[in-house]
């Protein structure tokens, strides 16, 4: 891993809160109402494979687990509009022998307001 | 439904717990819904390169059951302000996963409650936290 690369911003992505989508996240996990709290996921796959391949980061990809996963929310989001994300490199760590990124994902509104924030932890295994 | 009344939760309620085996089909559902497309999740030769006997849940999946729980007793989606997790064992397709938690504090003058959370898995006789140190953030009406 890099740590020179901590800092990072990544190209804005833009977010459809498709509502088609939301009902089959909805489903599999028997809710019935609203946006479920982990949706933001998919917003975050659009960004993270980027991050998690940038060779500036340097890390092995097919080496990376999900350590931590954690979403702050304004306000719920909205079906059917659109947001803007922005993933940053919040951290690059080594401890006890793993590597530990930390990817710090902001979903926007069209006035520019936080609606969420995501943050993600992956860990790099180093043992062989 | 409607969001859960503040007036009543203490510290140290429980939550009804969540129950759930977890099959391919969910898995494949899950990764079409989420984006998380990983073979790993629906492959067992893919599995079994990785180092496991079958496929694996998606950690995110774990989490959402886990969310499901907290939504569940808070009434609304929306009352969910934070929540978050770390990512322990990996959930083996087949297995079955219970979901739980417990009120840790409340803010009578934001209506919130802060719960910890977590899910659990019988494997070998043993109990495992595929998810734990979860936490979640609930504004209550």
């Amino acid at each position: 891993m890099h740590p020179q690369a901590e800092g990072t911003i990544y190209p804005d992505v833009a977010f459809f809160v498709d509502p088609q989508r939301v009902a089959a996240f909805r489903e599999v996990f028997g809710l019935t109402e609203g946006v479920p709290p982990t949706f933001v996921t998919a917003a975050e796959f659009q960004v993270i494979p980027t991050v998690v391949a940038d060779p500036r980061v340097g890390i092995d990809f097919t080496r990376v687990v999900h350590g931590s996963q954690e979403y702050a929310y304004a306000r719920p989001l909205r079906e059917g509009e659109t947001l803007t994300i922005r993933a940053r490199l919040a951290s690059i760590r080594s401890k006890g022998g793993s590597d530990f990124l930390t990817i710090e994902t902001t979903l926007r509104d069209a006035e520019g307001a936080v609606v969420c924030t995501a943050r993600s932890v992956m860990i790099e295994r180093t043992d062989p | 439904m409607t969001r859960r009344a503040f007036d009543g939760v203490e510290a140290g309620q429980e939550l009804p717990t969540l129950a759930r085996v977890v099959t391919r089909e969910d898995l494949f559902a899950y990764g079409e819904a989420g984006g998380d497309r990983n073979p790993l999740h629906r492959d067992d030769d893919a599995a079994r390169a990785a180092g496991f006997p079958v496929v694996i849940a998606h950690g995110m999946f774990t989490m959402g059951h886990m969310a499901a729980c907290v939504v569940a007793w808070a009434g609304e989606a929306a009352a969910v302000e934070r929540i978050g997790a770390q990512f322990r064992a990996a959930v083996l397709v087949g297995e079955e996963i219970v979901a739980g938690g417990r009120v840790r504090s409340v803010d009578a003058e934001a209506r919130t409650a802060t719960l910890e959370t977590w899910v659990t898995v019988q494997r070998d006789g043993g109990t495992e936290l595929p998810v734990r140190k979860g936490e979640a953030l609930v504004r209550l009406g």
